[in-house]
């Protein structure tokens, strides 16, 4: 592929994913969110995918593979299952309003960038342009985590950040060694699932899983 | 004799399968004692031939003097902490709060959790460290949310939340750290294992490592306890059932701060002096504010809790300053630390259950409705807040003479200060306890299985802070030499 | 020379296109929503018709209100002349992007002013939601359009534009571009009225915001407002095609070119077209404290093409 298309390709994946990401802020519904999620992690598969073809890294094919089975279908469809098992009500609530946190959003992408800037000039990948975007990403799930009330709109905040952190991951390095990258993705498995246990244990414990509820412990 | 590494991970793994399978509750708590008492042995001659200066190295495995230490902590405290779970747990069946379902659950969840603990020590891979640490933090969600009661949901929630987090952040700090090794190694596989990256730290990016180990104190210090990031641990640690607190305290704290020692000797070699600004400002911090908290604290165990942040935070103000006589000390307090606070937590235990309580207000006749537990509590706390002649005193002035060694006297002296406010809310809290007439019946818990941990522990810390062997102390010294670049 | 006169054909035509895409923007919808609907010229026989009917003045109204339909008609006669519509030649060498956001000010402030004249209560209503908005709708669209000018080497020039676009090859396919277009289409929407920031169509008081201020027009005043904001939309919608998409404009004055022009910008003013109409008839209009949202959202999404120059 022409270098400069496969570039073009790539800016064109990751600022849908940092999108995404504000879409994600801005939405109110649990399916909705669900659905950013996912197609989030499609256009991370399409990244992994256009950096293996055009940088020769055979092994981010596998992991794009994975990032599709896992990410794509399999959380989502899981997270689905648990939400309409939890009868949660399709809202999600915001402790801050829509402009406002795309308002924090904005700001939050500049701090990234002013944050990586001087760590993209050391770099040398055709990628390392997607750091800030990546930051950014990161940031912008740990923004989510902390003003949303739902359980499971936390949980996708963290999976978001989990997706940011992959982007960095290849724009940096091309991806880690497979072993730990697999690790990784096992893990990441493993965290969902454990957080649709204790969501389901909440949601039985409080018949509720605002996690707003979830105050009581304290001196 | 050499005993491979993987049997160290094989047995706890065993004794999951077997309590798994086991046919009732006290097979199951027979097998986790037994499979711990068998790591312990198992790890000693590793970490013996470790401290005698062979590096175990090979496939994906790598084992140190550093590892050596956390490995016997965990040995040690596992154990201890299976055979207390015995009488804990029985009592809990007793009453009726916990069915036999539930404790095969619990020595499912705590072998392996033992497990995932000891992988970290034992790779060399930093990335497969990773996966371990986050392994730990999801076994012992299931612990620490054992009780299914609201506020135990509540607390592992915020502790999975809290930690993924955290441990999310770490792995930014460790791809910035593989990204500027795979560039030096020009895409050696290895670029993760520890032992390659120590050996390249020297020629890494200085920027990218800055970066890194921002990241990573700030991811790992949220699994270690490190203030502001600590919100997860009284909370997890005063939930979760009594010996997983001892564990959590005294093995899963030293896990994040072992990833921590590791990434921090890279950052040493690459940028000398930019990780101890870190550590000493995030040991200062934690013990600030865990001293005040533990002056204010009503819940047993949270203050414990309290506490042993604030002893993380010691130990990061040891390794931070940097000198020899320093990380010696620190390598010290985080032994004298991991045999105390066990002892605090088991005693709090027993009080707990005594008289159905966790606040320390409520508690009053200690001396008279159950005697041996008074003891071990008041030796305890005399333990942990660093009086002579117990193994923490050491630990402490030795991490405050390194500090003074070093020229630090502001470090020194506002330790110093933070260590008496401990003093007093330590002593305001716990002895009035002891006094007065128990209010109603107290039904002292009893069993050789909760005492002998007891007494063991107590022997230790004493033993230590007496008379420091001298194969620990020629053990110590050589990692802190090896530590600072001395040798 | 030459590019005068194409300008002012181009003006011409735009001008006499307005009404009649604004009747297919009617049609459409009717059709979608398994309507008749009326002919695709009636907008014209509604204008013809309200300039020939005699004016009524409200009494509380000064000059300002006879003189606030000229005004806006001249706005939106000035910015046709600095569109390119089939060609890139645009007649006012003065004439820049950021001219070019103020004279649409002009034409809102004007407008509202228009609608407080009136002294009913509804022109105050519309008046005030609409600076609302367009204290969002203002820095959007400013954002866009230089995120625009970034990715072009930094000219404001509007005849620059396509030219430097079609230059850049496939490489112009950057984020910057995506994102600024997509923040261009929501304003565009915004900035005309339609749904879901306002619906044309109705007058019902608790939701009007365009038709409130126009409510005490009536005939040649009206029939110029109308023809004005049909020129709005006509404007907005060929700027879209021109600027963010220009493939196919004529960059030369040869005839062959500019009957390519003619034919692709045609084409392009009707899909935006249909997809305003389908936007109307599968959107309900938000409600008015959910616009924010709505703005704000476009508002970052150029501000982010703005900054996506920078990063990447």
């Amino acid at each position: 592929m022409d270098a400069a298309i496969s570039g073009n390709l790539i800016d064109l994946c990751v600022v849908a994913m940092l999108l995404l990401s504000m879409l994600a802020m801005t939405t109110t519904r649990i399916a909705q969110l669900l659905n950013a999620f996912a197609v989030q992690s499609l256009f991370l598969t399409f990244l992994a995918l256009v950096v293996a073809d055009s940088t020769g890294h055979t092994e981010l094919f596998i992991l794009g593979g994975i990032t599709f089975a896992v990410k794509v279908i399999g959380i989502p469809w899981a997270m689905r299952r648990i939400s309409v098992r939890l009868h949660a009500g399709r809202e999600v609530d915001s402790t801050m309003g829509i402009p406002g946190s795309l308002l924090i959003c904005t700001i939050l992408i500049i701090v990234a960038y002013l944050v990586t800037e001087p760590l993209m000039a050391t770099l040398e990948t055709i990628t390392r342009n997607c750091l800030a975007m990546s930051m950014s990403v990161i940031l912008i799930g740990l923004f989510m985590m902390v003003t949303r009330r739902k359980a499971m709109a936390e949980a996708v905040g963290l999976l978001m950040m989990e997706n940011g952190l992959f982007l960095g991951v290849i724009s940096i390095s091309y991806g880690m060694p497979l072993v730990v990258e697999i690790g990784i993705f096992f893990d990441v498995l493993m965290v969902s699932a454990i957080i649709g246990i204790f969501a389901l244990r909440i949601s039985k414990a409080f018949d509720s899983i605002d996690t707003s509820v979830l105050r009581r412990l304290k001196e | 004799m050499t005993i491979p590494v993987e049997g160290i991970l094989l047995i706890p793994v065993a004794a999951a399968l077997l309590s798994a399978v086991s046919p009732n509750s006290r097979t199951a708590s027979a097998v986790s004692i037994m499979g711990s008492a068998a790591v312990l042995a198992v790890s000693i001659p590793i970490c013996m031939a470790a401290f005698g200066g062979t590096v175990t190295e090979y496939g994906l495995w790598y084992v140190d003097g550093l590892s050596s230490v956390f490995i016997l902590i965990i040995g040690v405290v596992g154990l201890m902490s299976s055979m207390y779970s015995y009488g804990y747990l029985s009592h809990d069946e007793e009453h009726g709060e916990i069915g036999s379902k539930d404790i095969r659950q619990y020595h499912i969840m705590f072998n392996m959790f033992i497990a995932a603990m000891l992988s970290i020590f034992v790779v060399s891979s930093v990335g497969i460290m990773w996966i371990a640490i986050e392994i730990t933090t999801l076994v012992s969600a299931f612990l620490v949310g054992f009780y299914r009661r609201n506020s135990a949901l509540e607390a592992t929630w915020k502790y999975l939340m809290i930690c993924s987090v955290g441990i999310t952040l770490g792995l930014v700090g460790i791809t910035l750290m593989y990204a500027s090794a795979s560039h030096i190694l020009g895409g050696d596989p290895g670029a993760l294992d520890w032992p390659v990256l120590f050996g390249a730290a020297a020629d890494l990016d200085p920027m990218l490592i800055k970066m890194a180990f921002i990241f990573i104190i700030i991811g790992f210090g949220t699994k270690m306890g490190l203030v502001p990031m600590h919100t997860w641990l009284p909370d997890a640690h005063s939930q979760s059932p009594t010996p997983v607190s001892a564990l959590l305290s005294a093995a899963l704290l030293n896990c994040a701060l072992y990833a921590i020692l590791r990434f921090q000797m890279i950052a040493d070699v690459t940028v000398p002096g930019f990780a101890s600004v870190l550590m000493i400002g995030f040991g200062m911090l934690s013990l600030a504010v865990a001293g005040a908290f533990i002056l204010i604290s009503k819940d047993i165990k949270r203050m414990l809790a309290y506490s042993s942040i604030e002893h993380m935070g010691i130990i990061a103000i040891g390794f931070g300053i940097g000198s020899p006589l320093a990380v010696f000390g620190a390598l010290f307090h985080i032994i004298a630390h991991s045999v105390t606070k066990p002892l605090l937590f088991f005693s709090a235990g027993n009080v707990i259950q005594g008289y159905g309580t966790r606040d320390m207000g409520d508690v009053r006749g200690l001396r008279k409705s159950m005697p041996a537990t008074a003891f071990m509590l008041g030796a305890g706390t005399l333990a942990i807040v660093g009086l002579p002649p117990f193994s923490v005193f050491v630990g402490e002035i030795t991490v405050l003479a390194g500090a003074v060694d070093a020229g630090m006297y502001p470090v020194a002296v506002l330790t110093a200060a933070f260590l008496v406010l401990v003093f007093a809310g330590f002593t305001r809290n716990i002895f009035p306890m002891m006094k007065g007439e128990p209010e109603g019946e107290v039904k002292a818990p009893r069993g050789v299985l909760r005492m002998l941990p007891m007494a063991t522990l107590l022997l230790i810390t004493l033993f230590l802070g007496l008379f420091m062997p001298e194969i620990m102390s020629d053990a110590l010294w050589s990692i802190a030499d090896w530590f600072t670049g001395a040798t | 020379m030459i590019d005068l006169v194409l300008s002012v054909i181009q003006a011409i035509m735009m001008i006499a296109l307005a009404p009649l895409f604004a009747g297919i923007l009617n049609k459409a919808k009717a059709r979608m929503q398994h309507r008749a609907g009326s002919s695709i010229f009636q907008p014209y026989r509604d204008v013809a018709k309200l300039m020939r009917k005699s004016e009524n003045i409200s009494e509380s109204s000064s000059w300002l209100f006879r003189f606030i339909p000229y005004v806006c008609f001249g706005s939106m006669l000035l910015l046709s002349l600095m569109t390119p519509f089939f060609s890139a030649y645009v007649a006012a060498p003065y004439g820049d992007l950021i001219s070019m956001v103020y004279i649409f000010t002009l034409y809102r402030f004007m407008m509202v002013l228009g609608g407080l004249e009136g002294g009913s209560v509804f022109g105050g209503m519309g008046g005030s939601r609409e600076m609302m908005m367009s204290v969002l709708i203002e820095p959007s669209l400013l954002l866009s359009l230089m995120a625009l000018a970034g990715l072009t080497g930094g000219s404001t020039m509007i005849g620059d534009i396509p030219r430097e676009l079609i230059g850049m090859g496939a490489i112009v396919l950057t984020p910057a571009l995506v994102l600024a277009a997509s923040s261009f289409f929501i304003t565009l929407l915004a900035e005309n009225s339609r749904v879901p920031f306002d619906n044309p169509a109705t007058h019902l008081e608790l939701t009007m915001v365009h038709e409130g201020m126009l409510i005490e027009y009536s005939g040649r005043g009206l029939g110029l407002m109308d023809l004005s904001s049909m020129m709005r939309l006509m404007i907005f919608s060929s700027m879209f095609c021109t600027m963010f998409f220009p493939w196919g404009i004529a960059l030369t004055a040869s005839p062959s070119a500019v009957l390519i022009g003619l034919a692709s910008i045609l084409i392009k003013v009707l899909l935006v077209t249909l997809a305003i109409a389908l936007i109307e008839s599968y959107l309900a209009k938000y409600r008015l404290f959910r616009l924010p949202n709505l703005l704000t959202a476009s508002f970052a999404l150029s501000l982010l093409a703005m900054i996506s120059l920078y990063i990447l």
